[in-house]
């Protein structure tokens, strides 16, 4: 069993955590805790209740939907330093809408979702500085599938083609 | 038009004017509808002096059918033989996917601008690229590792739209083995990938790179290009330090048709490598 020590350790490894004041960190210490994750570790499927937010510290995990007669297609891999299971902080939904798989061995830090939300709540600073990373993250997931919907490698119809 | 120092045109010659002939020695399948066509010029003295640098092209000509510009993708060293890796989306194109080996096909170039191999000397390289987009920086990959000594840290990182559309899959482990940091992303992941799946542009955050001696070198789809601009702007490297690599209709490959035609630019005579502060004005432009 880990730490909180060692829960401190890891996040501040990462630098967006290296701006928060001590004090509101030791709240996002209070109710994470480390997960060893192995090769092949389903952490959720689609449809599970939410309950934890994660940053991955090593390793990789890959977001999947499955599609009916196509099975499961991955959307996105996280990597270290980044987080999965956002939304979770915001329910709208009250399931998750993408399955994670660890597709390599790694580690990484799980927060309790209502907590954490709870914490926003008693404390403002702390709640602007977690929305704000989440806005940044939902930012960057949002131009990936707008990347991906477009479908950047497309051939289009090149009528001026040699 | 804006003088650049990178920006050396290659002289006028003979070679540039008129086709000439080459035999298709081997044909490599790549990916869905391309593959990589060895050329071999049947005039054995041509062959041994053909020179070209990472980055240009030649003007591949099929009688009947007219001609079109082709990156070099092989080794600037190899004078055995050229590489060119072919999409088949044209009328020339699809011609070319209908040739076996012993074929013969004209050849016109080397034509272009070329990525400033001499100008990154010392630095770190951070290549990105998708798609088609690789082939025209293979060249400059081989560069690298044949003069590796002369660069620091050097960093490809590739994406395309799945695993099956990747470039020179087999190649990668011998350019890890060269000290590069080879990093594959694809668009859409089956259940058996499990590399990296997301866009190109949106994992440059992963990499720590040092702006002040950092050269970014990027070609694929001028959307991927684009999105890879703004991440580099990002992390503060100088306009002067990225280079774009542009494909857009290339005719004529002489700057006289005007179909490549890019603001005062013309892709196969000013570019198509060009440094970014050149095209900065407009390329972020609608319509351009």
């Amino acid at each position: 069993m880990e730490t909180k020590t060692e829960v401190l350790q890891e996040l501040q490894k990462i630098p967006w955590f290296k701006e928060i004041k001590p004090e509101l960190l030791q709240k996002i210490v209070a109710i994470a805790h480390l997960r060893p994750i192995k090769l092949g570790e389903i952490l959720f499927r689609e449809g599970d209740k939410e309950d934890f937010l994660y940053i991955v510290i090593e390793g990789r995990i890959a977001l999947d939907i499955f599609i009916p007669h196509r099975g499961k297609l991955r959307i996105y891999t996280v990597e270290p330093w980044d987080l999965f299971g956002w939304s979770s902080v915001t329910p709208a939904i009250h399931q998750r809408t993408a399955g994670a798989t660890a597709v390599l061995d790694g580690l990484v830090v799980a927060i309790d979702s209502s907590k954490l939300r709870q914490a926003c709540e008693e404390d403002h600073e702390l709640g602007y500085l977690v929305m704000r990373r989440l806005m940044n993250i939902v930012a960057g997931r949002l131009l990936v599938t707008r990347l991906q919907l477009i479908d950047m490698f497309a051939s289009p119809e090149e009528t001026n083609a040699n | 038009m804006i003088d650049s120092p990178e920006k050396i045109l290659v002289p006028q010659s003979e070679l540039l004017l008129s086709p000439h002939w080459a035999e298709v020695m081997d044909i490599t399948p790549e990916a869905e509808g391309i593959s990589t066509y060895w050329l071999r010029f049947t005039d054995p003295v041509e062959q041994e002096t053909f020179r070209f640098e990472p980055g240009q092209f030649n003007m591949v000509y099929l009688p009947g059918f007219g001609e079109s510009a082709i990156s070099i993708s092989s080794d600037p060293n190899d004078h055995e033989k050229l590489g060119h890796t072919i999409r088949f989306v044209g009328n020339v194109t699809r011609a070319v996917s209908r040739l076996k080996v012993g074929d013969i096909v004209g050849l016109r170039g080397p034509f272009g601008t070329y990525w400033p191999m001499r100008e990154m000397e010392g630095k770190d390289v951070f290549i990105s690229c998708g798609g088609i987009g690789l082939p025209p920086l293979r060249p400059a990959i081989y560069h690298i590792i044949r003069n590796r000594e002369k660069y620091g840290k050097v960093t490809l990182l590739y994406g395309s739209r799945t695993s099956s559309d990747l470039m020179f899959p087999k190649e990668y482990e011998s350019w890890r083995n060269a000290n590069i940091d080879v990093e594959v992303t694809v668009d859409r992941g089956d259940a058996n990938w499990n590399g990296r799946v997301g866009v190109v542009p949106m994992w440059f955050y992963q990499f720590r790179i040092d702006p002040r001696k950092t050269a970014v070198l990027t070609c694929g789809p001028e959307i991927m290009i684009r999105f890879v601009i703004y991440e580099a702007m990002a992390r503060r490297v100088p306009v002067e330090s990225i280079y774009v690599s542009l494909e857009r209709n290339m005719k004529c490959g002489q700057g006289s048709c005007g179909h490549c035609q890019m603001g005062p630019y013309f892709i196969c005579k000013d570019g198509p490598v060009f440094r970014f502060d050149e095209l900065q004005s407009f390329f972020n432009v609608e319509e351009f």
